[in-house]
């Protein structure tokens, strides 16, 4: 285990940061000369990190997932294989030779009856039960494609979004439903992404926005970025930012969309939106690979760190030119606070996250981070109503 | 603002050791280089083909929505809360320094080609032969001791999606970089695959503008988009011919619906939206109602969407009904078929093509040489910017030896590229925004209206 920051030069990366952390860091200066800020935020900060990469024996360097289950198990889809988390620190691998449908595992979930993991790959779904795994191919059953890019277990049926449309399996019937173009209003089937709603199922669709599914009705309903257009967004806080979704999460009545334009968010009992770009607000980037949400908390994995949010504080975990870590802490009506960490994220690109009350795991695309939290004082365990 | 800071070119790029041009690739192999144009520094250290290949800067400014006139451009007179695609998008990940793949054997570039059967599978042969034909002139460039290329090929599949699951394959099949596909659909879901595969790839054939909208920075396409054709047609139609009633036949399918989103749009912002837009069905060939009701809306232009074929049999069967209306098309048009179908009516139809096939400039006269000798026929536009396609690819992996985050590096900060087409000029998100000129067939040929020949030194003027 490498508990040091990331050590490997990257000096396009460097040149990046430090355009965009100085005023952070002018913004600390001010700080310094004034009393710090000890309220607390409305959700947990990250102290250290524990990093682990390729050294550890993590097969590959990129780590697309990460999911801790039920029973307390670590396990992370990577580029080249299942891994399992051992007591003992080691990682244990599952590969093709194991029965694995493809290496490379893009996302997880758990079946929170049963303690199965579903497997989303580049070239199946795999369902691993009982130490066997079962492949599910577009060839042996109704899954739209094998190109498999999350998975979520909701209730009875495993969903899985697909280049293709979104596969529904029922583990009762072990029967399938295909969501696409053709019977729901999806403009293309490319469904990149799959959350449980209150009692719905929300469809990040790759140029369709969002899809809310009623599984008790059938009913559809899109949202759509209003002004249509990728180019720009014509007015803040009026839908979807953009109808290129990367990522939905789901938590306490609160919608997020993660996109590679910026951040959404949707209040489903106000029915309000509200929207984040970098340039204009705390957001750390506007590239964000997928969001993950706890409670009315939204964990952020972007390309240049990380960022959490309850849509009014916004904490940003950053690595500095130097491999440092740097955190960011923006309080309402406050000016930014930019504290120097003693670890830092194993890299900044940053493709996933976990988190509970307790810790944080970042999936990066150079190994994996364990965020240990601070305090309890500093971090109390719901979110404010923003 | 400066746009284009030329005196940077190429010094972000450096290339490691061992992997320096041979000077096969990057261009005309047979040919000394095209003289760069005179803004253009030259390192003193660097190949004498450089010139061709012009790189950006960090921080660079682009022209904003493919640099149209403020006309076109939607909500023009308000100022939009953010703009996007103006600056590059980084690849902020790791790899450039990972290590090269243990026991190399080749430098594998894939190829994405269309299904077979499918409408664009002729486009897909010529796609091909150009992309060959770069690599064989790569290969014979190379020096005793380096790796050669080698092509990858995969066929597409017709269906949706699979497309994903053959860019998957071009993954597990080690390739640096790939090229494709036609199909817009397609080509969206391979792109997709991209990100998470991380390997550049380089689109030479689809038209459709939104695949480059998703701000992925492991893209580029050579090929002008249908914006940049509908843009063009829709201030030749309204602002030379004052025609003000127009219509549109288009196919009804992603192609004509993607097609005519930009049209419609620019028809209308310069304040004659489309008095029809009626769909018919590829392959069809009863298109009565359509033709009664874009009789009765008593068009003055009529702008066609969709494959040769149909177009040509439709073009006669609105001249037959006696509709005067001026035609317009896109770049499909310039197809035997068309005409063959079209019989008289194709007289007069104007639409917009790359660049004119018959020009005589040296860079294209050698190129049309050499495409003949090895495939027995000469070339069209798409086994053209195939060709040039290949040639950034294959540039790439030179300089930047065989790690896939070096390569996207080399061909995704490109500002100008000269190829066998012409010089290309790319924007924030990898289009190429170079000019699109108009043909006419009149008389029983296409003519090409005359244009000021595009160059980096024009476009920074």
């Amino acid at each position: 285990m490498n508990t040091q920051s990331a050590p490997s030069v990257r000096a396009i990366a460097r040149i990046v940061f430090v355009c965009s952390v100085l005023p952070g860091f002018a913004a600390a200066a001010r700080a310094a000369t004034t009393p710090a800020d000890t309220a607390a935020l409305p959700f947990p900060l990250v102290e250290r990190f524990e990093n682990f990469g390729e050294k550890d024996g993590l097969p590959s360097h990129k780590v697309h997932s990460v999911l801790k289950t039920k029973d307390g198990k670590l396990w992370l889809g990577t580029n080249n294989g299942l891994c399992l988390h051992e007591p003992d620190g080691k990682f244990r691998c599952y590969g093709s030779k194991d029965g694995l449908s493809h290496p490379t595992v893009l996302w997880m979930a758990e079946d929170p009856g049963t303690g199965d993991l579903w497997l989303a790959t580049m070239q199946g779904l795999s369902r691993f039960s009982g130490g066997q795994f079962t492949v599910f191919t577009q060839t042996n059953s109704g899954l739209p494609n094998n190109v498999v890019y999350a998975v979520a277990v909701i209730d009875d049926t495993i969903w899985a979004a697909t280049a293709a449309g979104t596969g529904a399996y029922h583990l009762k019937t072990k029967s399938w439903n295909i969501y696409d173009q053709n019977n729901t209003v999806m403009e293309e089937p490319w469904c990149y992404s799959v959350a449980a709603g209150n009692g719905v199922v929300y469809l990040g669709v790759w140029a369709g926005g969002i899809v809310e599914h009623d599984p008790k009705t059938g009913s559809f309903k899109a949202y759509r970025d209003p002004d249509g257009d990728f180019q720009f967004q014509l007015t803040p806080d009026s839908g979807p930012i953009v109808d290129v979704t990367s990522g939905v999460a789901y938590g306490d009545d609160i919608l997020w969309q993660s996109t590679y334009f910026g951040l959404s968010r949707y209040d489903t009992k106000q029915a309000t939106w509200r929207t984040w770009v970098q340039d204009k607000t705390p957001l750390v980037s506007n590239f964000i690979n997928t969001v993950f949400a706890r409670g009315r908390v939204a964990w952020l994995a972007t390309d240049r760190g990380a960022s959490v949010t309850d849509g009014t504080s916004w904490v940003n975990y950053l690595v500095d030119e130097n491999g440092r870590g740097v955190v960011r802490i923006y309080r309402p009506g406050q000016e930014p606070e930019t504290r120097p960490m003693t670890t830092a994220l194993v890299d900044g690109f940053v493709t996933a996250i976990w988190a509970d009350d307790h810790e944080a795991w970042f999936a990066t695309s150079n190994g994996v981070s364990h965020g240990v939290f601070s305090a309890p004082t500093d971090s109390p365990t719901v979110a404010s109503n923003p | 603002m400066k746009i284009f800071e030329f005196c940077l070119m190429a010094l972000i790029a450096a290339a490691p050791a061992g992997a320096v041009p041979t000077g096969a690739a990057g261009g005309d192999t047979n040919a000394a280089p095209p003289a760069a144009p005179a803004e253009v520094p030259s390192s003193p250290s660097a190949p004498a083909t450089l010139p061709r290949f012009i790189y950006g800067t960090a921080g660079e400014k682009y022209p904003y929505y493919a640099g149209l006139p403020k006309e076109l451009l939607p909500y023009n007179k308000i100022e939009p809360y953010e703009r996007f695609f103006i600056t590059r998008m980084p690849f902020r990940g790791p790899g450039r320094d990972y290590p090269p793949p243990p026991d190399l054997k080749s430098l594998r570039i894939g190829l994405l080609d269309s299904p077979k059967y499918g409408p664009n599978w002729d486009r897909s042969v010529r796609t091909r032969e150009g992309v060959v034909l770069a690599m064989e002139e790569a290969n014979r460039g190379r020096q005793p001791g380096d790796l050669p290329f080698e092509l990858v090929e995969r066929e597409g599949m017709a269906q949706w999606g699979g497309a994903a699951n053959v860019t998957s394959d071009l993954a597990d099949d080690k390739v640096l970089g790939f090229l494709g596909t036609i199909d817009g659909a397609e080509a969206h879901v391979a792109l997709r695959v991209t990100l998470k595969t991380e390997i550049v790839m380089i689109n030479t054939s689809d038209p459709d503008p939104s695949l480059t909208e998703t701000m992925i920075p492991w893209l580029i396409r050579v090929f002008p988009d249908q914006r940049l054709e509908e843009a063009k047609l829709a201030e030749l139609i309204v602002h030379r011919f004052g025609c003000r009633r127009i219509a549109i036949l288009r196919e009804g399918d992603r192609y004509g619906r993607l097609g005519v989103h930009s049209f419609m749009a620019f028809a209308r912002r310069l304040g004659c939206p489309a008095v029809q837009e009626l769909l018919f069905k590829p392959g069809g060939s009863d298109i009565r109602h359509q033709i009664a009701a874009i009789k009765d809306s008593q068009p003055d232009a009529i702008f066609f969407i969709g494959e040769p074929d149909d177009i040509g049999r439709f073009a006669k069967q609105f001249r037959q009904e006696g509709i005067q209306a001026r035609f317009f098309g896109t770049n499909l048009l310039m197809d035997d078929r068309f005409l063959q179908n079209a019989g008289e009516a194709a007289e007069g139809m104007t639409i917009t093509y790359f660049f004119d096939l018959a020009r005589q400039d040296p860079l294209w006269g050698r190129f049309v040489a050499r495409f003949k000798e090895r495939w027995g026929h000469e070339p069209d536009a798409y086994a053209a910017y195939a060709y040039d396609g290949a040639q950034i690819m294959i540039n790439a992996v030179q300089r930047a030896g065989p790690n896939r985050w070096r390569i996207r590096d080399q061909v995704c900060n490109l500002d100008f590229y000269q190829g066998v087409t012409g010089w290309m000029q790319f924007d924030a998100i990898g289009n190429n925004i170079a000019p699109v000129p108009l043909a006419r067939f009149e008389h029983g040929r296409w003519v090409f209206e005359p244009e000021p020949e595009f160059s980096p030194s024009v476009a920074q003027r």
